[in-house]
Parts: C-alpha cells; sequence; structure tokens
C-alpha cells in the first residue's frame, strides 16, 4: 500500500520535468497527491524557520510568511514535536494556537492547514505544509498520502543538497526559494544603529512588524533601503531599553 | 600485514587452542530447537533501528550466531573499504590465528573470492593441497581448520562483503547450513546498508543545515558592514569578500567575526579604488 502511494508520488513528479525535477514541482506534487489547495515546503534549522524553498500559491506563500516572521505555526508545531500537526477548522479551531498566525491566515483563505515533519530516518530538515480554502479534516487516505509524500520530500531535498559544494546551497534548492536573506541584512544594518547582537536586532525588527501589522519583510526591505532606521531610543517598535 | 611468515602463524600448533568456539563461553540452559534460534538471531540482527546501534557490535553478534546456529567453529566478517579492498570487520573470536586468515584474504582468499563474484564458497576442502589459495590454504590449516565457505553479504547488485565460516572436520555444511547462513548474511546487510544511508542523511543534513547558517552570517555581516562604513550591501559583500581572500581566510570565519564583534567592520581593508 504504501509502495503504491510512493509509486504515485514518484510518477507525478518525474511526469512535471524529467530526471531534474525542480522544488516548484516538488511543492505542486505535494498538493496534487493530497488533493489540497496548495502546498509550500520550509526548512528549519535548530528550531527556527530558514524560509521556504518552494511554495504553490499566494497563500501558501503567506502561510509560511507568518510562520517564519511570528514564529508559531502548523509547520513550526510539526518540526518542533515530530508528529502531523492538523488544524481542519482553522476559523473554529477546538484548541485555540497560534494566536498571531491564524487571523491573518483565515483572511488569506486557509480554512484548514496541516503541517507534516520532513524527515529521514532520525534526521529532521523542515515541514510540509498543505492548506485548504475549504474547512474538513483530511481523509485517512490523504493523511496516508501526505505522510509518504513528506518522506519523498525530505529525501528529495537532501538529494538536490548532495551535489552542493560544502558550505555552499545546491542551486536547485535556491531556484525559487524564499530564505529571507534581507531580514538579515537588516538584522545586521539594526544591529549597529542600536549596538545590540544581530540576535537582539532580529526581536527588535519582529517586534517592529508585528506592532505595526506589516510583513518583517517589508520592514526588513525598509531598513535595507535606509528608508528606516532604529535610534537608540526608538518607542515606535514598542520596546525601551 | 601482508608479508607474515607462516612459520610465525603455524609455528607451534601445539599450544594453540581450537579457535573460535572454544574461547567462548558454553551457553547453559536448554538446547533452543536450530529455527527458534536462528529466529532470535534474525530478529536481534534486524534490530537497527535503537538509538545506540553500532555497526562492529551487530557484525559481532552475527558472527556468535553463525557459530551457534550452524554449528561451525569460527565466523568472520569482511567488508569492502570505499576503494573495494577487503577488511576484517568482526569474528566470533579475538585469536591472533583466526585474524590473520582475514588479513591474508584482502590478498587472496574465499572472501576474495565471494566478494568479487557474489557466488558462494562452500565446503572447500583445505586438507588436500589448494593451488587457488595456497598461503590461506597453508595458514588456515596450519590453525586447524579442515574446511572453509564463504557467504556474499549482499543486495540487490551489490555486494557489500562476505561472511566467512570456517569447520575444523572438512566438509560438513549442508544446504538448509548454507540457506540459514544466508538469511543471517542478508539480515546483516540490510542492516549495514540502512546504517548507511541513516548516516548519509544525517551528513546531508548537517551540510544544509551549515550552508544555510553561513549564509544567514554573511548576510547580517554584510549589513553590518553597510550600516557602519556606509556602503550598498554590493560593496560591503566585496569589501567582506576582499578582507578574506587577502588574509586567506574563510569568507564564512570573517563574516562570523564581524556578527560576534570580535573583528570591526571599520578593521577591514578598504576597497582597491578602482581607476
Amino acid at each position: 500500500m504504501a509502495g503504491e502511494r510512493r509509486r504515485r508520488i514518484l510518477a507525478a513528479l518525474s511526469s512535471g520535468g524529467g530526471p531534474e525535477v525542480g522544488t516548484r514541482r516538488l511543492c505542486e506534487v505535494c498538493a496534487e497527491i493530497t488533493h489540497t489547495s496548495g502546498a509550500g515546503i520550509m526548512l528549519m534549522s535548530g528550531d527556527v524557520s530558514r524560509g521556504s524553498i518552494c511554495t504553490t500559491d499566494e497563500v501558501s506563500a503567506l502561510i509560511e510568511q507568518l510562520q517564519y516572521d511570528l514564529g508559531e505555526g502548523p509547520c513550526i508545531d510539526a518540526f518542533r514535536t515530530d508528529v502531523a500537526v492538523l488544524e481542519p477548522d482553522l476559523a473554529n479551531p477546538t484548541v485555540a494556537r497560534w494566536l498571531a498566525f491564524t487571523d491573518p491566515a483565515v483572511a488569506a483563505g486557509a480554512r484548514a492547514v496541516f503541517g507534516f515533519p520532513l524527515r529521514v530516518g532520525g534526521v529532521r530538515l523542515g515541514a510540509m505544509n498543505l492548506y485548504d480554502r475549504h474547512p474538513g479534516p483530511l481523509t485517512d487516505d490523504q493523511h496516508a498520502d501526505a505522510l509518504i509524500m513528506a518522506e519523498v520530500a525530505a529525501q528529495s531535498v537532501l538529494t538536490l543538497q548532495a551535489g552542493a559544494l560544502p558550505g555552499t546551497l545546491a542551486t536547485e534548492l535556491t531556484t525559487g526559494a524564499d530564505f529571507r536573506y534581507v531580514v538579515h541584512q537588516a538584522a545586521g544594518m539594526v544591529a549597529v544603529q542600536l549596538g545590540v547582537s544581530v540576535g537582539e536586532a532580529l526581536v527588535r525588527l519582529r517586534a517592529h512588524a508585528f506592532g505595526n501589522g506589516r510583513s518583517l519583510t517589508d520592514v526588513a526591505t525598509a531598513v535595507v533601503a535606509r528608508r528606516l532606521r532604529f535610534p537608540h531610543d526608538d518607542t515606535e517598535t514598542g520596546t525601551t531599553r | 600485514m601482508t608479508a607474515v611468515p607462516p612459520s610465525t602463524i603455524g609455528g607451534d600448533p601445539g599450544a594453540a587452542t581450537r579457535p573460535g568456539r572454544l574461547a567462548r563461553a558454553e551457553l547453559i540452559g536448554e538446547p533452543m530447537p536450530r529455527e527458534a534460534k536462528l529466529a532470535k538471531a534474525l530478529v536481534e540482527l534486524a534490530d537497527t533501528l535503537v538509538a545506540d546501534f553500532d555497526v562492529v557490535e551487530m557484525l559481532s553478534r552475527l558472527t556468535d550466531h553463525c557459530v551457534e546456529v550452524l554449528d561451525v567453529d569460527a565466523a568472520g566478517i569482511m567488508l569492502a573499504d570505499p576503494d573495494g579492498s577487503l577488511r576484517a570487520l568482526a569474528s566470533s573470536s579475538e585469536t591472533m590465528r583466526l585474524l590473520e586468515l582475514f588479513e591474508i584474504q584482502s590478498q587472496e582468499g574465499p572472501c576474495l573470492d565471494c566478494y568479487r563474484t557474489g557466488q558462494t564458497v562452500i565446503n572447500r576442502d583445505l586438507t588436500t593441497s589448494d593451488d587457488r589459495w595456497p598461503r590461506f590454504a597453508a595458514e588456515a590449516r596450519a590453525a586447524g581448520f579442515g574446511s572453509v565457505h564463504a557467504l556474499p553479504m549482499r543486495l540487490r547488485g551489490a555486494v557489500i562483503g562476505a561472511l566467512n565460516l570456517f569447520h575444523i572436520a572438512p566438509g560438513r555444511m549442508t544446504q538448509a547450513d548454507v540457506d540459514a547462513g544466508q538469511a543471517l548474511a542478508d539480515i546483516a546487510t540490510i542492516a549495514i546498508l540502512q546504517h548507511r544511508a541513516a548516516h548519509e542523511a544525517q551528513l546531508l543534513n548537517e551540510q544544509l543545515d551549515n550552508a544555510l547558517n553561513t549564509r544567514v552570517v554573511i548576510e547580517q555581516a554584510k549589513g553590518m558592514i553597510a550600516e557602519h562604513e556606509g556602503l550598498d550591501l554590493e560593496a560591503s559583500f566585496l569589501r567582506l569578500r576582499n578582507h578574506a581572500r587577502s588574509h586567506n581566510l574563510r569568507l564564512a570565519d570573517v563574516a562570523a567575526a564581524i556578527t560576534d564583534g570580535a573583528t570591526s567592520p571599520a578593521s577591514l581593508d578598504p576597497l582597491p579604488t578602482k581607476k
């Protein structure tokens, strides 16, 4: 049964571009195989998101961006707990979780969200994110396909990375990926502006974004374009030193 | 260790104990039927998902199981290096004699033949002179063995090594013995290949993680240089890279020194002025 599911996934992957399967096709197959509205694949490092290597549409891109910005959501939980995290009715959840993530995700059209850990054996590298425009649980069949899909996706990511030079990311993984480098550039600039560590600068950037209802990437882009500065006594961030 | 004189190995047969079996403690209790022993061995060998799985430990147990289940007098495992030469990984006894018999087989012997052809070598009588492996046969005889066998450790097309079995009396392996031995070898092979795949995944994930983190630190350093030195990000990167190259340092190390405050952006070499 698992073999049959895997065979269908591999067939779907190879139907869209031959053996050199790009990450874009990988994400499309994640959504197709599981019959959901969209999918994304997020890489995690330690306990934080490093960004997404692919998303199928704007909603799944937003779902990944929110999780990156806020540090909460189904993928983050799936990675941390190493089990599938299922929210079949995001607008009316039985248990309130993801207080900052939920409203904007629902507003964007995600009525059900599912996170599956990406792992190969004992190695965990991120999470696969699925969403649906309609509320409702995954069927047993969808759930079984999603588990195998996550396994294939994890193996694919490692296989793609196997071709890279040490210390670099494989080109196939960076094409179409969003690792939000601008956020780290901005963190470096804000660290100098405030005379704090880059870690603290990142916290200040996040606080500013959340406090002003903007995405972290927007705020970071403004910093890098020198349209926004963080002076020492900045009160706009909501944190005083 | 290619030139151990046979006189050293076979020089004092009287003093040598029987190799293999007798060196180990005898099992106590009711004798188990062979099928039960084999089943127990297979389950134990298949248990590779435990956290403290160790390949050499597992192979050592396999050689012990062989002695017990197949009623052989000594057993050993040879696995191929990445360059294809065979190395002894485990044996049922650590007597020098037995270890030397494995060592010779990187040059000649049943394991090497079995590894190269993927075919079993069964009931090779060592008491008659053997011109296929003259050195190996002479030393095996001197060690007290009458017959030798080798079973391939293979999965689908790949042969990764061989299971070597010794009897004191010539002959003795029945087809049932060979089948049971091959089952043990197959399970061990799967465990080794699974372990290798898991290890490879671990390494690749570490590389991926390292690449992601390196890139983050470089971007952070670029931001710090840009702000500190009033440069744009492109010029900041060139300054970082230029400094790393001219001091023969890794880009990632210079970037990390900037972000953790060990190096001030101002102390980076200025960019060479263009004409």
